[in-house]
């Protein structure tokens, strides 16, 4: 077999094992790239953090997504949850999915357990699980009265008895609505709720879907967005570099990586946990990754040029 | 113990799913049926318990809102789809489904037509804005069939063609992103929760 041919048909097995090479080592042996912040990013963040410590403002994360999902969306969910509790930023969690319920219960049990001082429905409410079929009453009704659209938390409590709920009334109380999904569920968010009550929405998604949400951050009409594991690595860093070591965002910080640099020697034991590292440690591999398979398409053209050169000269 | 217990049965049945990279197997085929049966066993009860206990009995039977025996009776019309004889009375809750979409559809034309427009309309005073407007006329007269596309009308509308280009590119690089990622998930779940390689 020529070596044209035989680079256009190496066995897939050959390929998987190298690809697992390529993510285990980076894993074991830990590279430390580093993270280079984006404006979706840097947004969202500074668009939460700008009610830190704020009574009577809170945001609202939708976890409508499944465990299918997890790698790429759980580290939002700790990275923005770990925000909030850091810098007191009052949450409100729900989900119409009955998977997104047990989500949630997870992501705020693994943070709250840093967090000792955090009280349920003081500092944050856990909505739970919605039907489906309810999110358009919900949805427009929070408009009005949220205590009133939503009725209960999980635990079947009357939300307007509860003490975080004293000085929430309605959309004008929320900062942002944080969508995280692996769908198109944040254009929900979009046309009931920001198109009727102008509440600002952004979204945590699947990189599938990630392309698909730029013409929206164009309009202003998703404040700010991450986009799979890259945008959690993103918020990893800004909750690390500022918010564990309260300081106020800023951009241009948040883009000199010498300065960057000398936040990560400085962080407490809390940020070095794995759980909270998990993405940027992932964005590692997936790098090396991204590198083979850049080499395999090279090497597969290669392959087709060499081929189609023979057959040309055998003509 | 429980825990431990629970994670060599997830690390099982991803070696179960990884297998099938090898080839197709009866490992692969149980997990694979075992994924299909728990997600209904756990999707059935939890959305009775959350779903049709507060939101249907309790307010109709405990609370006495008789006024829900309408959407109660419009959702029970559902069941008929499983008549031959009688499956044409299942349209009706349709019907008013489609009654509902209806009535996003003004807040949907405002959301995703006329913002969108507007933010195309602005003064062409910077590269990006330029190249956003360019991109856009180029796809929509490149998607206009009734001229023939020859010329410099050709050639412009072939520079649609490469922006929809870079606009798949764009999707392919965060579509293997989002399966490396997955992988890398599963990975980080073997290697650190099971084997306890990485902390």
């Amino acid at each position: 077999m020529k070596f044209s041919d035989r680079i256009q048909k190496v066995d897939r097995r050959i390929i998987y094992v190298i690809l697992l090479i390529a993510v285990v080592l980076p894993l074991v042996f830990r590279l430390g790239f580093k993270t280079y912040t984006t404006t979706p990013v840097e947004n969202l963040y500074r668009h939460i953090d700008a009610i830190a410590g704020k009574d009577d403002m809170a945001i609202l994360m939708d976890f409508t997504h499944d465990p299918g999902v997890l790698p790429e969306l759980y580290p939002m969910d700790l990275a923005i949850l770990r925000h909030c509790f850091e810098r007191n930023i009052k949450v409100f969690t729900i989900s119409f999915l009955p998977q997104g319920a047990a989500i949630i219960q997870m992501a705020l049990s693994e943070v709250k357990e840093d967090y000792p001082n955090i009280e349920a429905n003081v500092d944050y409410c856990n909505f739970g699980f919605k039907p489906w079929s309810t999110k358009l009453p919900i949805m427009l009704g929070m408009g009005d009265d949220i205590a009133e659209a939503v009725e209960t938390n999980s635990e079947g409590l009357k939300l307007e008895n509860l003490p975080i709920m004293q000085n929430m009334k309605n959309y004008d109380n929320i900062q942002v609505v944080v969508e995280i999904s692996g769908s198109s569920m944040g254009q929900f968010w979009v046309i009931y709720a920001r198109a009727k009550f102008g509440v600002d929405v952004a979204v945590g998604l699947t990189a599938v879907m990630a392309a698909d949400v730029y013409p929206y951050l164009q309009s202003g009409q998703f404040v700010g967005s991450l986009g799979g594991l890259k945008g959690a690595a993103e918020y990893e860093q800004l909750v690390d570099i500022f918010a564990m070591n309260g300081l106020e965002f800023s951009k241009k910080k948040a883009r000199d990586m010498e300065w960057v640099e000398a936040q990560y020697e400085e962080l407490p034991e809390l940020a070095q946990l794995y759980k909270y590292n998990k993405a940027r440690i992932g964005m590692d591999a997936q790098a090396i990754v991204h590198v083979l398979i850049i080499f395999f398409i090279i090497l597969g053209n290669i392959g087709y040029f060499l081929d189609r050169r023979a057959q040309k000269k055998s003509m | 113990m429980t825990e431990t217990i629970g994670i060599w049965i997830a690390a099982f049945l991803t070696l179960c799913m990884f297998s099938f990279l090898y080839k197709d197997n009866p490992f692969y085929k149980f997990a694979e049926h075992l994924f299909v049966g728990v997600s209904m066993g756990y999707y059935i009860p939890y959305t009775y318990y959350n779903a049709f206990i507060p939101y249907a009995y309790n307010p109709l039977f405990l609370k006495k809102e008789y006024i829900l025996i309408i959407p109660f009776i419009i959702g029970f019309l559902y069941w008929f789809r499983f008549s031959s004889k009688f499956s044409w009375v299942s349209r009706y809750p349709i019907a008013f489904g489609m009654g509902m979409v209806g009535m996003g559809v003004p807040m949907s034309m405002h959301a995703t037509v006329l913002v969108q427009m507007r933010s195309m309309m602005l003064p062409l005073d910077n590269i990006n804005i330029i190249l956003i407007f360019v991109g856009t006329i180029s796809i929509l007269l490149y998607f206009f069939f009734s001229k023939a596309h020859e010329g410099v009308y050709g050639k412009f509308t072939s520079v649609g063609i490469w922006f929809m280009m870079v606009g798949f590119g764009a999707s392919f690089g965060y579509t293997v992103m989002a399966r490396i990622s997955l992988l890398i998930g599963r990975i980080q779940f073997l290697l650190g929760d099971w084997l306890g390689l990485i902390k």
